[in-house]
């Protein structure tokens, strides 16, 4: 066994024992080689900011009041329109999944509005209803939907037929078969929506926020270029990324564990 | 469990890729007793598996009629239980809630229902595996996991679609035993397809042998039960029927 294997070998045993540190020690490297670009000085200090730069400028910010608040807002607004963009995506896509009718009449204005991206909305919407939540709302929802209703409809037709004639020979009727066969056998899938879905919401956010925002991650981002502050930009960047992480590992990866991947769906 | 019949059934459905009307299954009638063992055997192709989906209601007929206890199929019920080949189990639902299924659509309360499904593991010998799921178990141990899914339900006909093709040449050898045993307890009206027809003979009272859609011949099996291969494989008269079966299939 060479070095490098038996350091490997260290450092699973160490992540298994706290799994946390292996969702921090990749970023190590980084953090070592973002800051020794700044200390050889390549760039000037007001184009690349340290590594410290940036923790004080969090430190301040949080201080303030600033960006718990532009968290809060920006957090909400994904929240609220993740919600509805699952509340009527996961239906929408089960009814074009089991219904070849709804599918021939549905199909293609979904194909049709899925090409009008999120931001191209920006404009009349602003015009509709103005800077403010309900913009932002519409832009996360539409976003969301697509990949949930396009991944769930995947989800249903890909459920066995042989599963849908277990349940009715088993005296399933077929409101009990969406609910019992389904739903769950197009979980999987879904869930892959979400991931998708939300991951886009999440930038479509970012983008509506430095367009029309007045609050918000992507407001600070777009208010500190405006001020010249490179060093925020850096921490709404950051912050992204690390708010993303805790969305996937605190909610995405753990459902996916509870279902797709202990039924055996899917592999891990 | 109730009796079957089965009145000049035919299928016809339309091939789109060779632009014409394909008969699979041609003018079969069929008496199955109530608690017979039938095996239906053919070739690839012989309308064996369009019978049983017939018969399952999972595809409507083109002609002739099917009848449970009397009863006219229409559609699929609870009345014909149903093990696939591809075994079929929920893959989200434990081993237990697999087996309780049938009974929870009856609308039976949690508690009686893992009792029945307790019940009918213990038969196959799988108590031990009730809080598991599907995929955490062996082929041959998720195909015992469909058959008594199937009983637990308590259906008149029990309907088995090539249930052990997918396991190995030992695990179903057992798997066959097993069947047996738990049929001389049960007592089902079954209907068991199969190109195997060392298997065909092995399990059942009568060999039904299907040729391009057509009954070609029945064949009554009064081997003593229980059976076993090891019993069987000495005995003459099961080299006969199987010698003879085999000969019908291979000239159809």
């Amino acid at each position: 066994m060479t070095p490098l294997q038996r350091a490997w070998g260290a450092y699973v045993r160490l992540t298994a024992r706290w799994p946390a540190i292996a969702s921090i020690i990749p970023f190590v490297p980084l953090i070592v080689l973002w800051w020794a670009v700044v200390e050889l000085g390549v760039f000037p200090r007001v184009f690349l900011p340290g590594p410290a730069d940036v923790a004080r400028s969090f430190a301040d910010l949080v201080y303030k009041g600033i960006l718990p608040e532009y968290l809060q807002d920006s957090v909400v607004r994904l929240g609220v329109g993740a919600f509805w963009g699952i509340a009527l995506g996961i239906p929408l896509g089960i009814l074009i999944g089991i219904s070849q009718r709804a599918h021939t009449v549905l199909w293609p204005l979904l194909l049709f509005f899925q090409a009008i991206g999120d931001i191209a909305w920006l404009p009349i919407l602003v015009i509709w209803f103005g800077y403010g939540l309900v913009t932002m709302t519409f832009v996360i929802v539409y976003t969301v939907i697509f990949p949930v209703v396009l991944n769930t409809v995947l989800g249903v037709r890909s459920i066995p037929i042989a599963m849908h004639r277990a349940a009715l020979s088993l005296g399933a009727s077929r409101a009990r078969i969406l609910w019992e066969v389904v739903l769950p056998g197009a979980l999987p899938n879904i869930v892959t929506g979400l991931r998708n879905g939300l991951g886009y919401g999440w930038r479509a956010l970012i983008a509506a926020e430095i367009i029309v925002g007045t609050s918000g991650i992507g407001f600070l981002m777009f208010d500190a270029r405006r001020a010249g502050s490179v060093v925020e930009i850096l921490l709404g960047m950051i912050i992204l990324g690390i708010l993303w992480y805790i969305v996937d590992s605190w909610i995405l990866a753990p459902i996916e564990r509870a279902t797709g991947q202990r039924w055996g769906l899917v592999t891990r | 469990m109730k009796s079957l019949t089965i009145r000049n059934l035919s299928k016809t459905y339309f091939d789109p890729y060779a632009g014409k009307h394909v008969t699979a299954v041609h003018d079969v009638s069929l008496q199955v007793d109530e608690g017979e063992f039938v095996s239906i055997v053919g070739p690839s192709g012989c309308g064996k598996t369009t019978i049983l989906n017939m018969i399952a209601g999972f595809i409507p007929v083109t002609g002739g009629e099917i009848l449970v206890g009397g009863r006219p199929v229409k559609g699929p019920g609870p009345d014909r239980g149903v093990v696939f080949q591809s075994f079929a189990l929920f893959p989200w639902r434990t081993v237990l809630d697999n087996v309780a299924f049938g009974p929870k659509m009856r609308g039976i309360a949690r508690a009686e229902r893992e009792r029945i499904a307790y019940e009918y593991l213990a038969l196959a010998k799988l108590t031990e595996a009730a809080g598991r799921y599907p995929n955490e178990l062996s082929g041959s141990m998720q195909q015992r996991v469909g058959v008594v899914r199937a009983l637990a339900n308590e259906p008149d006909v029990l309907l088995m679609d090539e249930p052990f093709a997918s396991v190995d040449a030992q695990t179903r050898m057992t798997l066959q035993e097993e069947l047996t045993r738990i049929w001389q307890e049960k007592r089902p009206t079954v209907i068991f397809i199969t190109h195997d027809v060392g298997e065909a003979v092995f399990l059942a009272n009568r060999v039904v042998v299907l040729s391009k859609g057509r009954l070609l011949e029945e064949i009554g099996v009064d081997l003593p039960r229980p059976r076993s291969w090891d019993v069987l494989n000495e005995n003459d008269a099961f080299k006969a029927h199987t010698g003879r079966v085999l000969q019908l299939v291979r000239s159809a």
